[in-house]
């Protein structure tokens, strides 16, 4: 771990012209393979804060650089998300009319990766995310899957494209207490083996705590930070 | 996967939707299919007329033309008068009656013609001989034989008298073998037109001008006569055809628009379903011109499927309704061509762009974040 991956100074973003200020100047620096756990209460703005990360919208104010990338100026935003971020939701959203393998090569279906490359890598990934019968449940749809399964499907998905960052919002607010502590394993491997950056949005604090460091947002602001 | 597997699979998550929207856009098309093949059925049937017509001008009482007239308008010396004029070769004259026959809705035109010259008319016997004349024979047309039942030996009452069928004929015109022809004295007397007719047909001599030879005609009998060529027929079975063409077009234009709106209908309602995965799309990195010709594309497979299926309907229903309306269904032969499959598909594919363009452009223009929040 040596420099910031990602860095943010006075970031502001208002919603509902300017009725609702969910991000009221927050400074934040994240190292280059740290994992980071965002907590907070509700509205506190975490979810936000994570979605400017993402890229998924442009702050009104401040600076953000993440991945060496301008994302106040930068054009290609879909880019930089297709290339830097791997999302994981607290619902896992994969489309239930395609087979697993086919969820996990959705971001990489508008790349340049021909189906023969786009098949070898999502199995090269699946295999990571230890499922048993694998083989079997490629060609299964998400809708057969258990809650974990689901999840650890949308992990693969979020890692399908050599992300640099993952952002996981909530990944275990839907899951029971052992499920939770086998994904948030999976992430923690993951994290340590592919030598991704990993930011997880938790209300829980035993997941919180399972990060090499806690970040608390209230009222829009980084209030404090643990090490 | 490829991207346009994806695209193909997706208009089929909702099965149920999927057929009834592919059956309602598919009915318009098939509309447009059956529509097609009448009307371009019609028109080779019309040309099949003008190109076997061997009278080249038909002259009737001024007043009248050579589609309407009936009765005993002319005298009959004016067949040999016309004879003498410049460029004439033949003549004949012909007696039009209309008489009720069962079977039809407006009676049976029945024709008084000498036999000799059956030829003027364009038409050939097709099963058993020709009238003789003055007897009470009749020929009749293939279109109408089986409209009113009639073969060949049957009899049939025409004017109050019976009248034996001695003859099936064919022309390829549908107004001229929805006729019957008799022997021109025998109707002369039977509707007390002795010395009448009603029109003259007129051959005229090989490379003569027929609208010189019509001038011709009416310059001779100033308000006596008028004449009709077969350039002119032509001219006015354009304009019906023009008129018939136009009707299809009309509803087209509105298979188009119901199949629009509907497919538009389809779309808005997969979007507004899919938010929440158009998010997710948009979070992996897609661009918005990915998610727009995502949807477009799903717009453009359902139509195509659709106007696959019209064309096999609008085939289906266009023979099948002929079939069952026998009595145009003899002479209207529904033309399948090419053309009429590459129309269906241009339209179908035109709809599917006009009607997915709309929710495409709202898919893609979805913030992520306002997508991902979607409940």
């Amino acid at each position: 771990m040596s420099k910031n991956i990602i860095e943010i100074h006075g970031l502001k973003k208002s919603f509902d012209k300017g009725r609702v200020r969910a991000l009221r100047g927050v400074d934040l620096e994240i190292k280059k393979g740290e994992f980071v756990s965002i907590m907070g209460p509700s509205g506190s703005g975490k979810s936000t804060l994570l979605n400017m990360i993402g890229a998924f919208d442009r702050a009104d104010e401040g600076t953000i650089e993440v991945a060496g990338i301008d994302l106040m100026t930068t054009k290609r935003l879909d880019k930089f998300r297709s290339q830097q971020i791997g999302f994981v939701f607290q619902l896992h959203n994969l489309i239930p009319n395609l087979s697993v393998l086919e969820n996990v090569e959705i971001p990489m279906l508008r790349t340049k990766a021909t189906t023969k490359e786009m098949d070898k890598r999502a199995m090269e990934i699946l295999q990571l995310m230890n499922f048993p019968n694998l083989s079997d449940l490629v060609k299964q749809n998400p809708t057969r899957l258990s809650g974990g399964e689901r999840q650890r499907v949308a992990i693969a998905r979020a890692l399908v494209n050599h992300p640099s960052i993952i952002l996981a919002d909530e990944p275990t607010g839907a899951l029971d207490s052992k499920t939770t502590q086998m994904i948030l394993d999976l992430l923690k491997d993951l994290h340590e083996k592919e030598n991704v950056t990993l930011v997880m949005v938790t209300h829980e604090p035993d997941v919180g705590a399972q990060a090499d460091r806690t970040v608390y947002v209230l009222d829009g602001k980084v209030k404090e930070k643990e090490t | 996967m490829s991207f346009l597997s994806l695209i193909v699979k997706n208009p089929f998550r909702n099965r149920t939707r999927a057929v009834l929207a592919i059956l309602g856009i598919s009915i318009g098309i098939a509309t447009i299919v059956a529509l097609g093949m009448i009307t371009d059925g019609l028109t080779a049937s019309t040309q099949t007329t003008l190109s076997n017509g061997t009278a080249e001008i038909t002259v009737t009482a001024t007043g009248s033309n050579a589609f309407s007239a009936t009765g005993g308008t002319l005298a009959e010396n004016y067949v040999t008068n016309i004879l003498n004029i410049s460029g004439v070769n033949s003549t004949a004259g012909i007696l039009r009656g209309i008489t009720p026959a069962a079977g039809t809705v407006n009676g049976l035109e029945v024709n008084g013609i000498n036999s000799s010259q059956i030829n003027l008319e364009g038409i050939a016997i097709t099963n058993g001989t020709n009238f003789a004349d003055g007897s009470n024979q009749v020929i009749i047309g293939k279109t109408i034989a089986p409209v009113i039942n009639k073969t060949v030996g049957s009899t049939i009452t025409l004017f109050g008298k019976e009248f034996t069928v001695v003859g099936i004929y064919q022309s390829g015109n549908i107004v001229t073998d929805s006729l019957a022809f008799v022997s021109l004295t025998t109707l002369q007397n039977l509707t007390n037109a002795q010395g009448k007719i009603t029109i003259v047909a007129v051959k005229i001599d090989t490379g003569a001008n027929a609208t010189n030879v019509a001038n011709n005609i009416t310059n001779a009998y100033p308000n006596q006569l008028t004449t009709t060529t077969a350039t002119q027929e032509a001219s006015l079975m354009d304009k019906s055809m023009s008129g018939i063409n136009t009707a299809s077009a009309a509803i087209s234009v509105l298979a188009i628009v119901i199949g629009g709106i509907g497919i538009i209908n389809v779309m808005i309602m997969s979007v507004f379903e899919r938010t929440r995965e158009i998010g997710v799309l948009k979070a992996v990195g897609w661009k918005s011109s990915d998610i727009l010709i995502m949807i477009l594309g799903e717009s453009i497979i359902l139509t195509l499927v659709a106007g696959v299926v019209g064309i096999l309907l609008g085939y289906i229903g266009s023979e099948g309704l002929l079939a069952f309306f026998s009595t145009t269904g003899s002479v209207i032969k529904p033309v399948f061509t090419t053309n009429i499959v590459v129309r269906a598909l241009v339209i179908a594919l035109v709809v599917g762009i006009l009607g997915g363009i709309y929710p495409a452009y709202r898919a893609s223009r979805l913030p992520p974040t306002e997508a991902l929040r979607y409940e």
